[in-house]
């Protein structure tokens, strides 16, 4: 089965080619320096590296899009919502029973921005090697282990349980269930995400008995090598000195 | 009389709650012996399995697997390079996100060289069919596929002991086929917990039956199997293959 969470790897390109180790090293760089930005400016840059980077790694459109997407519809609600809530200097135009605010307006551009760059970076860096070699890599770069772990068996067990929500959901309609605006539907919906919860505990305890009976000791090893070569240095001292720079002309703008 | 290569006598075990799933359970299964488990459902079989694993607690000297004591932590932490389990669902026991990855997780596990390991996983794999699925993610395999990298993984230990719990579950009738082969020419000591009672009698010259968390047969597959009124009384059917 095929899970609409499932991570699509890009074509080969010139990303996918870096060792695991320096290009997550790379992006934590990045993703810092990102989430320290304050100033549009240096915000669109990172966007715009961001989308660069993401042409650069032959990202598939349509799955991209689809991910920022649903990205955006999460943050839209406290994105929308500055504009009108953040109070500042500056001017303020009335909209109604409502002021929006420059400042605001400002925030919520920035807020965008970064949150569009972030999921960027971490599609870049889904896409463009196998999902295994990034949580060793993660080992490698002295994460730590229980962190690896989780994110690991949460990547594994995330299609299981979507697999059996889409059982469920199954299950309900051919027993003539349809969502609708109604109690039944709420109790409904809480009875599902408790099976779910349930199944996942029980499932949880399964899965940790089977590795202890394959020898696991809290101890993930691979049969992943990898290989630094002056590439990788040179790819991570230059997200290194980007975002240096980044951080630096920001706190300069402010 | 050799050593057994796995001894059990009285063993017991109580769930918390009270639920007594195993009760005054005893016998010895000889090296290279392949017995047969059956039982209806919630007969313990799964449990016992656990038991022997030493997954589940076990009392002192009650259960020796391959001359390790379960309830000894410092031997129990030596079964797993001696007793191979493969659990009834597949999905708990590939967790790895590419086939070769979790073949090797076991063998790794037993702290083996990498060249031993790669040798080991194309073995196993070999043996199992699934030879050209290495790269695969195991959540995009059918249950059939699931079924075969999970005993791969097992087998990738080398085990002196093997317990199958529904080996067959999942399987197409080639793969049950080829699974039969399989068992039968692998030269370990295997117990086979299944309700697919045509395989057992394929595969197994022994048959325990189970009900209730006790031991209500243990004789040769073919007479135990065919005993009309004892697999009725246990929620179970004589093969076709013996009407």
């Amino acid at each position: 089965m095929t899970s609409t969470l499932d991570v699509a790897a890009a074509p080969p390109s010139v990303l996918s080619r870096f060792d695991p180790r320096w290009k997550l090293a790379a992006f934590l760089f990045a993703a810092a320096a990102t989430t320290l930005l304050q100033s549009p400016a240096p915000a669109a840059s990172a966007f715009a590296t961001a989308l660069a980077l993401a042409t650069l790694a032959r990202l598939p459109r349509r799955w991209c899009l689809t991910r920022l997407a649903f990205a955006a519809l999460v943050a839209a609600p406290f994105v929308l919502l500055l504009p009108f809530t953040h109070v500042g200097e500056g001017p303020h135009w009335p909209l109604g029973p409502l002021t929006v605010s420059a400042q605001g307006l400002n925030a919520a551009g920035v807020v965008a921005l970064k949150m569009l760059t972030l999921v960027l970076l971490m599609l870049v860096l889904l896409a463009t090697g196998p999902m295994p070699d990034l949580f060793q890599a993660a080992r490698r770069l002295h994460m730590p282990g229980p962190v690896v772990h989780v994110a690991l068996l949460t990547h594994r067990y995330i299609f299981v349980l979507a697999g059996e929500l889409t059982r469920i959901r199954l299950a309900l309609r051919v027993r003539g269930y349809r969502n609708r605006m109604s109690l039944h539907c709420y109790r409904t919906a809480g009875h599902v995400a408790g099976t779910l919860l349930v199944r996942g505990y029980e499932q949880a305890e399964r899965v940790g008995q089977a590795m202890r009976c394959r020898g696991f000791d809290g101890q993930f090893r691979t049969l992943s090598e990898f290989q630094t070569r002056t590439i990788d240095v040179l790819l991570f001292a230059a997200s290194g000195v980007s975002a240096v720079l980044l951080v630096a002309w920001d706190f300069w703008q402010r | 009389m050799s050593t057994p290569s796995i001894h059990v006598a009285n063993l017991r075990h109580a769930y918390s709650g009270g639920v007594v799933a195993l009760e005054g359970i005893g016998f010895d299964v000889a090296a290279g012996e392949r017995v047969g488990l059956v039982g209806p459902n919630g007969a313990g079989k799964t449990t016992l399995f656990l038991c022997l694993a030493g997954v589940l607690s076990v009392p002192r000297g009650v259960v020796r697997m391959a001359d390790l004591d379960p309830s000894d932590p410092a031997q129990r932490r030596q079964l797993p390079a001696k007793v191979g389990i493969v659990f009834q669902n597949s999905d708990d026991q590939i967790f790895n996100s590419t086939v070769r990855e979790d073949v090797a997780f076991g063998p790794l596990n037993l702290g083996l060289p990498v060249d031993e390991v790669r040798r080991r996983v194309a073995e196993a794999l070999e043996a199992v069919g699934l030879r050209g699925l290495e790269e695969r993610v195991p959540f995009h395999l059918s249950g059939g596929e699931k079924r075969r990298v999970a005993l791969a993984g097992v087998l990738a230990m080398r085990p002196d002991i093997l317990l199958l719990d529904e080996p067959s579950m999942h399987l197409d009738p080639r793969g049950r086929r080829e699974l039969m082969q399989l068992i039968n020419g692998l030269p370990v000591t295997q117990i086979i917990a299944s309700h697919d009672l045509e395989l057992i009698l394929q595969t197994c010259t022994r048959s325990l039956v189970i009900d209730r968390g006790r031991i209500v047969a243990d004789g040769p597959a073919r007479q135990v199997l065919a005993d009309a009124g004892l697999m009725e009384k246990h929620g179970l059917e004589v093969p076709y293959s013996l009407r």
